[in-house]
């Protein structure tokens, strides 16, 4: 046996473990992206990178075995700097989205590729989830959004941006119609209670996502109706019954609404002793007038850009009361964000901000890459929709029109977990042009993407552990290395017995399975 | 060039020659690449179809070396060499004034008419000849960006000639000889044209019949003055001549030796002679480069030196095996063979304290023991001949000059470690060295210096050539033992070492060729006298490549601790031109630069670790005031940017954003915000590579943001100081001009602005800086501004 020391925890292991697995027989854990248990060791990402305590240098742990008295750092400063050095350098060049850029752009954050796809392929229920994951609001927002999201779209370069906004309002609009319409998991009560003041967009978006995560939500609206600003929208675009029908789903998973009940400041004081958390969402706040004690600035309500949390404790505020906008799906996204706030503030005591994932994005097409994306995508004109929106075979169509700009392994991405750990931003060495994106599709297989490739090298070992014919080689060398199948040969002649296993074994999106939804 | 409608056959006879192994698919491209010109896709898939390899690796390691092309190629090659000698003096202004030259554009290297290819190499090995271009067999020294057509049409005119007949040299018998003629055939005489100097001797003699034996020699190590011809008359003083041509030769011999022939063979050829050598005037060009050894240029290049890898230059012909033998040569083996235990040859190493001259400087006695202690059946011996930095070719002279020592050197070693099996692993680019090796080891075999029981010792030990193909990463010890497996040459983490688990996971000792050409001195010397000469615990000797801008540039060797300012000053005889001293790279790619304030800086492992250089292989390269410290950082970064692997991420990527930030700084887009980043850069790439390259690769910048760092605030600020950067310059022309057109004649774009007898003026907007006008001026009017 060897005896060694990581993180000051004396260690004992078997010859010829690698220090890494000797870290973690204890629990203690160091990430690694090219490393494959089963395989041989590689030595490629460095994100394994240790320091030995007695000269101070750094190794790759994956690959080096234990030497009797070791003594090893994998946390410190020096170490986590090490890491975040080298995931800014894989980052600088991988080319891709971990999410599309429409979403990214989406006020609220809807998945919409997901949802296009599930539109696509006729399943408007499982749609209709995904976009209530964000939105609570559907078939509202399908009429009144100014749809920012389309702007974004990729496929607007190409001819014209997928028609997004009508797409959620024909999920939404079928789901209404459906007689049993969806109905979220719900959480098991906390008994915890969230006073919520105003039942616009942004009010009705925070009481429905706090009762689905168990916080009992009661709206107080001053007016005999819900909706807020809604309620001032002409009928032939909004009408009132899609919003007295879309207000009905949010009461049905518990949300109490008190109408006619208007907050003054001695009420809000009462409110604030009876509730564990209030939230404010009451709408414009003109110049000038005050709102509850609440500091306010020019805008309207002071409060943390990311925690919305006001100048009182456990008092949030939403939507238009901190700034005037007409974007009412921004209202709804703050309202989904500010219940997650609320919902971590009540499980750890302590209130953060909405936790922000990391994002790999690489920005623009390049007019060569337009046939690489359309490759994803059905090559039809933008549908028409008319007044009622669109048909069942429009919205197929519509959908199908979506390019897939969103990575396909979002969830199971390593290099984009530890981007998040570690903080690394993906622009810092961005210095030269970057790599033009190219998709090798097999519509019944996997799908290859270069650009997103680490050259890490375990598509290369698993292929030559399974004795493909061609399987994967690396080509080239240095900077320009790539991964690519002998011979010029298709990644499907490449891969004809191991498409699945190098997919599972891709640490990040540049492997995956055709049809795979990491987020259904 | 063989057709390639009979792939098939010719693969066939290859692979019948080479193996079926999945280690022989290095050879088997070398013979596919050398049969076709080109690898074609057809011939790889017929290898896979019949050998053990696989697409996967033949692939990969086609990819991998730049020896290998994947397109067919022109019909003549043209290799730029851009080492460091050469990048100082301007070779990338030649390589851009060739591509001019042919229109080639974009990614193109081969010209419209498939006749020239145009490519770049790290290092010819030429590097007092600097700027060198090599088309085909021949090579051509100092050429400038506006000599290129010259060069085209030289090469045009010879390429169709057969070279002269061979033959005409007559031997003669020991009695008979009046004197013997010494000819330098090391690379750089040879480049220089010392063949036709031989070929020029030849015909003299035969036309002549002055009875003397001429010989070839190694490499002198004076390469500025290259090529050298000796002449040592019988019983009287040598005589050696300097950058000799062939029409010399004729006066040189008819001042030496009076012709023995009839009077009709004086009356026809001789006469002729005697009487330009009268009148001509290529008399007095060969008098004004004979130089004696008395002289004080030549004392000075030679005193400071002690030979000891080089041992009697210049007076051994490299495969003259008994010459070797009555040199001492062999007797150290011979003793270590016969008397002297495994244990007993260590012990004197360690006490010498030689170091391995590959760089790092590991104790080399310790090396072996190590070796020695791993009990195996098999085991390996490695000599490291891929030098690759781009400004060294010692192990290229030592190769091709002294190519018994080596062998002799690695026979003691195996002996002392009980290796099984030998490799000589040289650079693909060093063909003459490989044929030297390769007969060098046939006469050995020969002589039973190799083989089965050598010289009855009952130790037996053989020693096989594997050429690299092209790639520098080579050069460390993991990344080699990858090559000659048949792999990518990746390089692998240590442990386990080599020592361990080497060649084919057996222990394996792997040593550099200089290391192994020290061997056989300290055996016969004694470790005491090696361990006399140098300091601290750098014991013995070092050769170094001394190029650049330095007036006797060449192969040196000198004792361990000797300073900078004696190596430029003493040896080198202080920079060229009356120009500044500036700073010394040394290291090459892994070293860095020390600058003219520690310019007494002693030559030790510790001492250039200390100041942020580094022995590396042993490039040293001056440099004067005119040369660009962040260029130099550029040039270097550029080049092991280009040599990574590209196995693990700091290296992969760290030098390639390295280098874009100094592209940034070089074309005056850089700003403060990327030094910090570049030193950020350097400093993980540095600390977080997985090999040698990728670990020292940084150098280079670190060592010229700690002593030039106002260098690289000037080109943030838009100024290059020396003129060097492209983008940051522009030409002009001062009121020198007489008015003579030259420069206009000269400039490629047409950007001079010119009246007969007037003062010419350039157009910046036309200008594209290929330094053609500056060149070709009579009166320094082009300045850079």
């Amino acid at each position: 046996m060897i005896k060694l020391t990581i993180d000051n925890r004396t260690i004992e292991v078997q010859p010829g473990t690698s220090v890494w697995q000797a870290a973690q027989s204890v629990g203690i854990e160091i990430p690694t992206m090219c490393y494959l248990e089963g395989t041989e060791h590689f030595t490629s990402c460095m994100i394994c990178l240790v320091k030995d305590a007695k000269n101070g240098r750094f190794f790759a742990s994956c690959s080096t075995p234990v030497i009797e008295g070791q003594v090893i750092i994998s946390n410190d400063e020096e170490t986590i700097e090490s890491r975040k050095a080298a995931l800014e350098l894989l980052l600088s060049e991988h080319v891709g989205d971990c999410e599309a850029p429409c979403q990214l752009v989406c006020p609220a954050h809807m998945n919409i590729p997901l949802m296009n796809r599930l539109i696509a392929k006729g399943d408007f229920e499982k749609a209709l989830e995904v976009v209530k994951r964000d939105i609570a609001l559907p078939s509202i927002l399908g009429r009144i959004c100014p749809a920012p999201c389309e702007a974004g779209c990729r496929r607007k370069q190409v001819d014209e941006s997928v028609s997004i906004c009508l797409l959620k309002r024909y999920v939404g609009d079928e789901d209404l119609k459906s007689g049993k319409p969806y109905q979220p998991q719900l959480a098991e009560l906390s008994g915890k209670k969230v006073a919520v003041i105003g039942s616009g967009p942004a009010g009705l978006a925070a009481a429905y996502y706090l009762q689905i995560k168990g916080h009992q939500a009661v709206i107080f609206e001053k007016n005999s109706g819900a909706g807020g600003e809604l309620l001032q929208i002409g009928s032939e675009i909004l009408p009132a019954e899609i919003i007295e029908q879309e207000v009905a789903q949010i009461v049905a998973t518990g949300v109490q609404i008190k109408l006619n009940e208007f907050i003054d400041d001695n009420s809000f004081t009462e409110l604030q002793t009876k509730f564990d958390a209030v939230v404010v969402a009451t709408g414009t706040v003109a110049e000038g007038t005050s709102a509850f004690f609440l500091k306010t600035t020019k805008t309207g309500i002071e409060a943390d850009k990311s925690s919305y949390l006001t100048s009182i404790p456990k008092v949030f505020a939403v939507g238009n009361s901190l700034r005037a906008s007409k974007l009412a799906v921004r209202s709804v996204g703050q309202g989904k964000e500010v219940a997650t706030i609320i919902d971590n503030y009540f499980k750890t005591d302590e209130v953060s901000g909405y936790p922000e994932r990391f994002n790999s994005k690489f920005g623009r097409l390049a007019e060569v890459e337009f046939i690489q994306y359309q490759k994803d995508s059905e090559n039809a004109p933008r549908q028409k929709a008319d007044q009622s929106g669109f048909t069942k075979e429009a919205a197929i169509r519509e959908a199908k029109r979506c390019m897939h700009c969103d990575c396909r392994n979002p969830e199971s991405c390593v290099l984009r977990e530890l981007s998040h750990r570690y903080q690394a931003v993906q622009k810092r060495f961005q210095t030269s042009e970057r790599l033009n994106v190219e998709k090798f599709i097999h519509r019944e297989g996997i799908v290859y993407e270069p650009a997103k490739c680490i050259k890490c090298g375990i598509c290369v070992r698993l292929t030559r552990q399974h004795q493909e014919e061609f399987g994967f080689t690396f080509i080239g060398r240095g900077f320009d290395v790539k991964i690519d199948v002998p011979f010029n040969e298709s990644v499907q002649k490449g891969l004809e017995k191991t498409a699945a296993i190098v997919a599972k074994a891709c640490p990040t999106g540049a492997l995956a399975m055709f049809g795979v939804e990491e987020q259904l | 060039m063989n057709n390639e409608s009979n792939i098939p056959q010719t693969v066939d006879q290859i692979i019948s020659e080479k193996g079926t192994a999945k280690r022989s698919v290095v050879p088997i491209l070398q013979a596919i690449q050398n049969t076709f010109n080109y690898l074609p896709e057809e011939a790889l898939k017929y290898v896979c179809q019949k050998t053990e390899i696989t697409p996967e690796q033949i692939v990969g390691v086609a990819s991998f070396y730049s020896q290998f092309r994947m397109q067919p190629a022109g019909e003549h090659i043209i290799k730029v060499c851009v080492g460091t000698a050469c990048h100082v003096k301007g070779a990338s202004q030649v390589y851009d004034a060739l591509r001019r030259h042919f229109n080639l554009t974009g990614n193109e290297e081969t010209d419209a008419s498939r006749k020239y290819t145009i490519e770049k190499v790290s290092c010819l090995g030429c590097c007092t000849l600097a700027p060198v271009v090599q088309i085909d067999e021949i090579t051509y020294g100092h050429v400038a960006s506006d000599k290129v057509e010259n060069v085209l049409a030289d090469f045009e005119k010879h390429a169709g000639i057969s070279s002269v007949k061979k033959g005409l040299f007559r031997n003669v018998d020991g009695s008979e000889i009046q004197g013997e003629i010494r000819i330098g055939l090391g690379s750089c005489c040879v480049a220089s044209g010392s063949e036709n100097v031989k070929k020029a001797v030849e015909e003299t003699i035969a036309h002549t019949g002055i009875r003397i034996s001429l010989k070839n020699v190694g490499c002198v190590g004076m390469c500025h003055q290259v090529p050298l011809v000796e002449v040592i008359p019988i019983n009287e003083k040598p005589t050696l001549y300097a950058k000799v041509k062939p029409e010399d030769v004729a006066g040189i011999i008819a001042s030496h030796f009076k012709p023995l022939g009839t009077f009709s063979m004086l009356k026809n050829s001789v006469y002729k002679f005697f009487e330009s050598v009268q009148t001509d005037t290529v008399w007095d060009g060969v008098k004004q480069y004979s130089i004696d050894a008395r002289e004080k240029q030549v004392s000075d290049f030679l005193d400071r030196q002690i030979p000891i890898a080089t041992q009697h230059r210049g007076i051994i012909n490299p495969l003259d095996i008994k010459e070797y033998e009555r040199h001492e040569g062999f007797t150290a083996m011979k003793t270590c063979l016969m008397e002297l235990t495994s244990e007993d040859i260590i012990e004197t190493i360690k006490d010498s304290g030689l170091r391995g001259r590959g760089g790092a400087g590991f104790p080399t006695g310790q090396k072996w023991s190590l070796v020695a202690e791993n009990k195996s059946d098999v085991k390996y011996l490695i000599c490291n001949g891929d030098e690759g930095d781009p400004g060294a070719f010692m192990d290229r002279m030592l190769l091709e000059s002294y190519p018994y020592r080596v062998i002799e050197g690695i026979v003691i070693a195996a002996k002392a470690v009980g290796a099984t099996q030998g490799f000589f692993y040289i650079r693909a680019e060093y063909q003459l060295a490989v044929k030297r090796i390769r007969q060098a080891l046939v006469y050995c075999r020969e002589n039973n210096y190799l083989g089965e029981n050598i010289i009855g010792s009952g130790f037996s030990f053989d020693i096989t050539i594997y050429e690299g193909a092209g790639a520098f990463v080579c050069g460390e010890e993991t990344a080699l033992m990858q090559s000659i497996e048949g792999q990518r040459g990746f390089p692998q983490i240590r442990p386990p070492f080599p020592a361990v688990s080497g060649l084919w996971k057996q222990p394996t000792l792997i040593n550099n060729t200089e290391t192994y050409a020290q061997v056989s001195y300290i055996i016969r010397e004694g470790p005491a006298k090696f361990a006399g000469i140098g300091q601290g615990t750098s014991k013995g000797t070092k050769v170094f490549a001394l190029a650049g801008k330095v007036n006797r540039g060449g192969l040196i060797e000198v004792p361990m601790g000797i300073t900078v300012r004696q190596i430029v000053e003493e040896i080198g005889g202080g920079v060229q031109n009356g120009k500044k001293f500036k700073a010394v790279q040394i290291g090459g790619p892994s070293g860095g630069c020390i600058p003219a304030e520690l310019y007494d800086t002693p030559i030790d492992y510790e001492s250039l670790h200390e100041v942020g250089a580094m022995m590396g292989s042993g490039g040293l390269v001056v440099l004067d005031e005119t040369d660009c410290m962040v260029d130099i950082a550029h040039f270097f970064l550029s080049f092991t940017q280009n040599e990574s692997c590209g196995k693990c991420t700091f290296c992969r990527v760290g030098t390639k954003r390295m280098l874009d930030i100094l592209t940034k700084i070089t074309t005056g887009k850089g700003t403060l915000k990327d030094l910090d980043e570049l030193e950020y850069l350097a400093g993980w790439t540095k600390k977080g590579s997985l090999c040698g390259l990728g670990k020292t690769a940084p150098n280079p910048i670190l060592s010229t943001l700690k002593y030039f760092h106002e260098e690289y605030i000037a080109h943030i600020e838009g100024r290059c100081p020396s003129g060097k950067c492209q983008s940051l310059i522009k030409y002009q022309i001062n009121d020198l001009c007489i008015g003579c057109t030259l420069c206009a004649q000269k400039c490629p774009t047409e950007a001079i602005l010119f009246k007969p007898h007037e003062k010419h003026e350039v157009i910046t907007d036309l200008c594209i800086k290929c330094d053609a006008c500056r060149q070709v001026c009579p009166v320094d009017a082009v300045e850079i501004i």
